[in-house]
This record gives C-alpha cells, structure tokens and sequence, in this order.
C-alpha cells in the first residue's frame, strides 16, 4: 500500500459514522478477501439455467412523503455451529454395536502377519492385548468370538453397559497404552509400569460453563446451535437489530450494526446477502396521530469464528447479551417475537 | 391410561347411538381441520399407547432376580439333545427363481439374506457437520429471490424435434443437438431446500505401471487401496495396446474402489482432516478440476498416500518401491462444478489458480 493510499483511507476513517472503529478493520469487514462462500455466492448467477425470469408487473416502490410509518431494520442471528456430534440415543447405540457384533461375523477373519512382523514389540504388544479380549481384533466388543461355538450370542442382555460410548472410549484408551517394549537383548518384553506412558483420554461433552450454566461463555452445549441475544435496558431480549442508514443494504448494515452491538473482538462471518427472517412491529397511532412509527426487521444470518462479544459502549443502549439455545431462548424473549423467528432456528 | 378412557369411549358410545344414523353420518362426512383436531386428540394418544416409551435395555418392569436369572450361555449347555438345525440354520436360496416362486430370498437388510451388509457403526462426523452447518449455510448462501409475480419465460427445448413431413415421424424420440461429438450437457440447477449439493460417493483409482512387467505391484497396489478405503477393490484390464505406455491388451493394469454413504463421508474426512495438512509443499486441489457435472477429482502421490494413517501405522511391512499414488473423484449431487466446489470449500477442501466451471 502506498503512503498516498493511506492517507486517504485515514480521511476517509474521520468521516465515517463509527469512529471507533480504525479503518484497517473496516476495510476488513467491509470486504471479506477469505470468505470463498461469499465471493462464490455473488458469482452464482445462473448461466445455463433451464429458464430465463425477469420481473414485470411490479408495483413501483416509492417514498411517501411525511413521516415514515415503517422503519427498516437489519438484524443479525449470529450462531456458534454445533462443535460436537449428536449424541446417540440408546436405541442407536445398541444398534451399532449388534451391527458391530454382525460385521465381526461376517468379515474375513484378522490377519495378524499382515499388520505385526513377528517377534517385534509391536507384536508382543498386540498379543499382551488380544489375550485380555479373548484373542479377537475387535477391542470394544467385549471378547465376542465371531468364529467360535457360541457365536449365536452376539446380542446384549438387559443392563449390559457394553454398547455405552463411556465404556467403548476406556477401552479404546486402554487400547492405546504400549504393552511391550524392546529390551536390552534387542528381544520384546512386556512394558514396566513405568514404561507404559499416559494416554491422553478425549475431552468430555460437557464443559465447565455447562456445569456452572454461565450463559455468557462460547464454550457450553458444544453439540447444540448457540445464538447471540441482548437485552436493551429497561427493555426485554431479543436479537441484535439496527436501523438502515442512508443508502446501505441489509448486509452492509447488519455488518455495522454488530460491531456498533457486540464490539470488534469477534470474527464473524455474514452468510449471503438475503435475509433468512423478518419480524415486523405494527405502528402506534393515538387519536389518529403517529405515536411510534412500526419496524420491519429482517435478519441476516451470521456465524462466529472466534473472538467474543463485548458490549461496552455499544450504541443501542444494550446492558447485557448472552448465547442462547432455541430452547432458551424460547424462554427469553417474548412468545410473538419468538414466534417469527423460531423458522429460522436449527433445531440442533 | 385405556382404563381411564373407558368411560369417556362408553359415553360417546350411547350418546352416538341415541342419535339418528343420518345425523351421525353428516357429523362424520362433514371433516373441519379445527374439529377434527381437538375430536381425534384422545384417539391419537389411545393409538400411541402401543408404542414404547423406552428402550429394553432400561426396561425396568422385569424383576431384578428374573434378569438376573436369563442366562442364554447356560441354558444353551445345559441342553441334552441339540436344536433341530433347520430351526436355527434358515438358508436363503442361492438364486433368485423370480416372484413367483414359494422359495424367496429375504430383504437385503436382513442379516441371513446372502447379500446383508452390516453397519452402518456409528455417525459419521463429516456428515453431522453437513447436516448441521454446510447445508443451512449453503442454501442461505445460494438464494435466488424471486419475486411474486416474476414472469418465467420457458428456454427453447434442447432436443430437436422432427417436422411430421413424414407420417412415421409420430411417436419418434426427439435428435439430440446437431454435429459430431455433441451431447447434452448437464443444465446448472438452482439451489433449493431439496436440491443441497452433497457427497453421493468416492471413487478411489489407481493405474499401476508396474503392473505389465510385475503382477506384485497390483497386489500391493490392492492392498494399500484396500487398508485406505475399507472397500476391496476391482481390477481392470487394458482395452488397448499402447506401444508408448508399454501395456498390451487384457493385462490387469488398474483398480479402483467406489464409497458410498458413511465410508464415503469418512474417507473425505479423513483426507481433508489427516492427510492435506501433512502434505509438504502443497498448494491445494487445483481449480481446473472436475468435470462440468459436479463431480471433482484430486490425487494423492506415493508421498502423500503413505501418510494416510492405515498405511503409516504398517508402513514398513508394504515393499516401498511398490507403493503407488491414487486418484480420487468425490462425486457430488452438484449440476456444476462451481457448486461442487462450493460444497467442497465449505467441507474444508482448498482450491488454488484459475477456477474453471
């Protein structure tokens, strides 16, 4: 960049509207370079499409003049994805451990001298393990011999833990830990106690801020959509939402109005540029007078990367946020507001 | 909960049989939506009483000792006489002799059909991640509004129809288009709610040079194909001779393994996730692949197929000069490649140079 070139982008950062925000992070967000989605979607005209449409007969869209009944609004349904799968019902976890237990019977048997070169450690090691699972591959099926006489009883009884997710990750852990090692002779030789070293176990599904419920951290129900809610003061929740100003579109301005809402210190991403809801207010008359102009409020879509809401010196007169379920924030807002925006929930 | 329906059913019982029949039989043909739903709330709940409400592995109505009691090992050896084995021993018949036959073959997802395959064994990460974020993502992304009142004009047919000079003309397929080598390519579909692009399968191939001299590297090739994708491949053979190459016809020269479903989801998984990032001094999948259909193919060379971690964790029982690269085409429910690359940028897959579509 030239010294020319900045200079002008430093004037150009006195005259905006958001002076807080410093014009590197502007250009940032106004032009996302990373953002293949976005640059593929506005290539996406169609070309070769089976028919050609082309609007007619539309009512032209004009200004009235006097006082606007309706004010248009972009807000923003920013989400946190699901981090974490589903987890399986019991049914389902029952049925993929029978089809497990099918699939050992049904394959070829295992073949040790494909995988192990004899007497190596890794050998010893395979043999220490299999001899604990009645010498079968499969390490989380509970020693069931696909092969031998009592291969007709592959199915559980009542209360068997066998097919729980808590059991089947032990043993793969257990799995994990070197039995042999090569010893001074250069032979394999079952592992000291000491020589056996830590497997590192996987993370638990649930967090800390699932346990204490704080709903403000990003970190909680990492298998569930997370949404961003604030609360105006003295007012009820509701998802973040400004009005237009002057000749930007919804997506430009839903990208202003959350950073004027939830700060810079969030990499977000603003999904197309069409609105997946909207929400719309009527307008209050008294003796036939216009009291409080209505709100049509249309939301984009928009996910969070990284980074964390920060509501200090927001221009909405905000006092707290929070990241909400559907479900909870079902309980938060009002039963007529969320009844237009629950469509555009995801149900996980 | 039936016991304590009962007399509500009895009392709609006599008052329907003090009615006149023609009164009743307006009342039943007459069917309001409002109605209906508040009239049939108590015959709904009646008929979910059939199902169970928990699985029987938490049952718990059974006494604990009874449980306890069922132990199918003992019972089976505490047998004198064996089971007659036609009981336990049920055969499906080797060959199909057509629908009428008394003899049929059971569903294919029944385990003692001949062609059961089991699984699948778990959910597939790749394809939670689909479900939950890419597919919402993608049909926001790709939204063509179109207003109410939007005029379709239908294009021009394709296919070249005949001009019923001739009375045999009627009933004729319509020509394809005019000229050598032309065809029908695929038409560009917009992205709809029903119409998210999506991996339909994974198609692995590899052709084997050393195959003409030595048939040792096809089952090596085999066997590395195989440990990778979890699916036995097929051997092919040359259809011509080609001096260059030096491969005669009919000599097995290439194998290829197709995945569908759950393997197909792992195994993109497992390439976008393990193996991309080891690779050194890679720029990414080129964007002059695919094939104008959707269908987008990258290749792993011998340096990159060793470090899949079926083949790193026995890496040295495969003979290293032997060990080939593949190809892979993930095939997509995409109508163009620029929307294939979509799904597969959104899925983690990076792309670099010129994007063709």
């Amino acid at each position: 960049m030239t010294a020319s070139s900045r200079g002008s982008q430093a004037a150009a950062s006195l005259i905006r509207i958001h002076p807080r925000v410093c014009s590197d992070c502007i250009n940032h967000i106004s032009r996302p370079t990373q953002r293949s989605y976005a640059t593929e979607a506005a290539s996406l005209k169609p070309l070769d499409g089976p028919q050609v449409t082309r609007p007619s007969n539309l009512p032209p869209v004009t200004s009235h003049p006097g006082p606007a009944e309706y004010i248009t609004k972009s807000g923003i349904l920013l989400s946190r994805p699901p981090l974490l799968t589903r987890p399986p019902t019991s049914f389902e976890k029952a049925f993929f451990f029978y089809q497990k237990r099918l699939n050992e019977r049904l394959v070829m048997p295992f073949s040790r001298y494909f995988y192990f070169k004899k007497d190596t450690p890794a050998d010893t090691d395979w043999k220490i393990k299999a001899r604990e699972r009645n010498w079968q591959p499969a390490r989380e099926l509970g020693g069931y011999s696909p092969y031998g006489p009592e291969a007709w009883n592959d199915e559980l009884l009542v209360g068997d833990k066998l097919s729980e997710t808590s059991t089947i990750m032990e043993a793969l852990v257990k799995d994990g830990q070197v039995r042999a090692v090569e010893g001074k002779d250069g032979k394999a030789q079952e592992a000291r106690e000491e020589e056996k070293g830590k497997v590192e176990k996987p993370l638990g599904r649930i967090t800390e801020a699932d346990k204490t419920n704080d709903q403000k951290r990003l970190d909680r129900k990492l298998n569930r959509t997370l949404y961003l809610c604030v609360k105006r003061e003295n007012g009820g929740w509701g998802l973040p939402s400004g009005a237009l100003e002057g000749r930007e579109n919804l997506h430009q301005a839903a990208e202003r109005v959350l950073v004027q809402t939830a700060g810079v210190n969030m990499n977000t991403w603003i999904v197309g540029h069409v609105p997946v809801g909207h929400h719309i207010l009527q307008p209050y008359y008294v003796d036939g007078k216009l009291e409080r102009p209505g709100e049509r409020t249309f939301f984009m879509k928009g996910r969070i990367m990284a980074g964390q809401a920060n509501l200090k010196g927001n221009l909405f007169g905000l006092s707290d946020f929070k990241w909400l379920t559907k479900q909870e924030l079902e309980d938060h807002v009002r039963p007529k507001y969320f009844s237009a925006i629950r469509n555009m929930l995801a149900e996980r | 909960m039936a016991l304590r329906e009962l007399p509500s059913v009895f009392s709609r019982l006599t008052v329907r049989g003090s009615r006149s029949t023609t009164v009743a039989a307006a009342r039943n043909c007459r069917r309001y939506a409002s109605s209906q739903a508040t009239s049939t709330t108590p015959d709904l709940a009646a008929d979910l009483q059939d199902l169970e409400s928990q699985s029987s592995f938490t049952a718990s109505e059974y006494p604990e000792e009874k449980i306890k009691a069922y132990d199918p090992v003992k019972r089976a050896q505490g047998r004198k006489r064996q089971l007659p084995p036609s009981r336990f021993q049920y055969r499906p018949p080797r060959y199909y002799r057509g629908p009428l036959h008394p003899h049929q073959p059971p569903p294919a997802s029944d385990p003692s059909s001949r062609v059961f395959v089991p699984g699948p064994f778990s959910h597939t990460r790749l394809e939670q991640t689909y479900q939950s974020t890419i597919a919402p993502d993608l049909m926001t992304l790709t939204y063509v509004h179109k207003p109410p009142g939007t005029e379709t004009t239908p294009k021009a047919d394709r296919l070249r129809t005949w001009d019923d000079s001739s009375p045999y003309h009627k009933g004729r397929p319509k020509r394809g288009p005019r000229g050598p080598g032309e065809v029908l390519r695929i038409v560009e579909k917009d992205i709809n709610w029903r119409n998210i692009p999506k991996i339909k399968e994974v198609t692995v191939h590899t052709m084997i040079k050393g195959a003409t001299e030595d048939s040792a590297h096809l089952h090596v090739g085999g066997i590395m194909i195989q440990a990778v994708t979890g699916v036995r491949p097929t051997v092919h053979r040359a259809k011509h001779s080609v001096a260059q190459f030096g491969i005669r016809k009919n000599t097995p020269i290439s194998l290829t393994s197709t995945l569908r479903g759950d393997q197909a989801y792992e195994f993109v998984d497992k390439c976008i996730n393990l193996v991309f990032p080891k690779i050194k001094d890679w720029s990414g999948v080129k964007g002059t692949t695919g094939d104008g259909a959707g269908n987008i193919s990258f290749g792993f060379d011998r340096e990159g197929a060793i470090l899949f971690p079926e083949v790193e964790v026995n890496y040295d029982m495969y003979p290293p000069k032997m060990i080939p690269g593949f190809h892979v085409t993930v095939k997509t429910t995409a109508t163009s490649d620029r929307q294939a690359r979509l799904l597969l940028t959104a899925l983690g897959v990076p792309f670099y140079g010129k994007l063709v579509d």
